[in-house]
């Protein structure tokens, strides 16, 4: 289980549980069927470099440095999100945090040239989340509401 | 922010005097007795959020603290989902516990949680001479660790490790378990610490 602000690399199954306004990110390299899986609370870490995993600014950067020093190459990765929403319809009016870091995490994607296959983001929900390097890289999705699927 | 252990006997007690109050407000509610726990104080790391607050469905009425601090933190009425259901039907006269939680659950709790927030603040301002009252409140019914960790990434200080204290509420005939939860920020911490300082060296 990946706790907030942290993150696993590797071919083993992942997971992270209740996410709200946080943000579970995957990447997954197709070639090695291994992948990283980071749990996200804020967009930006205003200089911070004591928890990487925390900040979606310092979080992408990290993950692709260390998928590539395991010889992903960034063309053959492909990144998945799930979370993001807004739990607290009060408190949600004045500072979204959910919606400001999936656009934070869709940014940072893009000006890496990786790809964001898919998305369940936002709303006034919680997800759980497993991937599964091995098995194709699945990632698999259960929300508050009973429902769930695949990404 | 690292508590002493006068310090965080001050603040246990702080909860006690806010909690019972608090206590006093649902069991009137509930026409029954209700018990509260001594409170607990708990540092807690961020990437250990999960291990105290899972998946669970439950109930949390949040407020944010505000007054002479305007963003001090936030206070949690949790209750879970099954004793959600209990308490608004024990308030409504209803028995039927298995059905899904709809809008007269959620304008209970909404009412519980101000009553119960509202007394707890009551009694902690009176002791302290500081003033915290509550926004108006904002309800999840949700997973509890995707709400309790929206509410700490809402925090202002970019905390690593929150201090949590809670005091559980439980009433025994209509098992009815709920939760008080205090998640100050470091600015509120801190000011209720030196005032309960104060009070102690006056004694």
């Amino acid at each position: 289980m990946i706790g907030i602000g942290e993150y696993r690399i590797g071919s083993f199954p992942m997971m992270t549980i209740g996410l709200g306004s946080c943000i579970g990110l995957t990447i997954y390299d197709e070639t090695l069927k291994i992948g990283a899986m980071v749990h996200i609370m804020l967009p930006d870490s205003a200089g911070r470099q004591d928890r990487p995993g925390k900040y979606a600014d310092t979080a992408i950067p990290l993950l692709l440095k260390e998928l590539g020093a395991l010889g992903c190459k960034s063309r053959s990765l492909k990144a998945k999100m799930a979370g993001g929403a807004c739990m607290f319809e009060y408190f949600g009016t004045n500072l979204n945090i959910g919606e400001r870091n999936a656009e934070r995490v869709r940014a940072l994607l893009k000006e890496h040239n990786i790809p964001l296959v898919k998305e369940d983001v936002g709303g006034k929900i919680g997800r759980s989340v497993t991937f599964q390097p091995a098995n194709g890289g699945k990632v698999s999705i259960r929300r508050a509401n009973g429902t769930s699927g695949e990404l | 922010m690292k508590l002493s252990t006068v310090q965080s006997d001050a603040i246990q007690e702080l909860g006690n005097i806010g909690a019972a109050h608090a206590a006093t407000t649902l069991s009137q509610m509930l026409g029954s007795t209700v018990e509260m726990s001594v409170p607990a104080i708990k540092a807690i790391d961020i990437a250990e959020l999960g291990s105290y607050m899972g998946e669970e469905s439950a109930a949390m009425v949040a407020f944010e603290l505000q007054g002479e601090i305007p963003h001090g933190g936030f206070v949690i009425f949790y209750i879970s989902k099954e004793s959600a259901i209990r308490l608004t039907n024990t308030m409504l006269g209803m028995t039927d516990m298995d059905r899904a939680m709809n809008e007269m659950d959620e304008s209970a709790l909404i009412e519980v949680g101000n009553i119960m927030v509202s007394a707890f603040l009551d009694a902690t301002a009176e002791l302290l001479g500081f003033i915290m009252l509550p926004s108006p409140p904002a309800l999840s019914l949700d997973m509890a660790h995707a709400a309790m960790a929206s509410l700490v990434a809402q925090m202002g200080d970019d905390v690593d490790e929150v201090l949590l204290f809670s005091t559980e509420l439980v009433c025994e005939e209509h098992k009815i378990d709920s939760d008080i939860i205090m998640l100050p920020e470091t600015a509120t911490l801190k000011r209720i610490v030196e005032l309960m300082e104060n009070m102690m060296k006056g004694i």
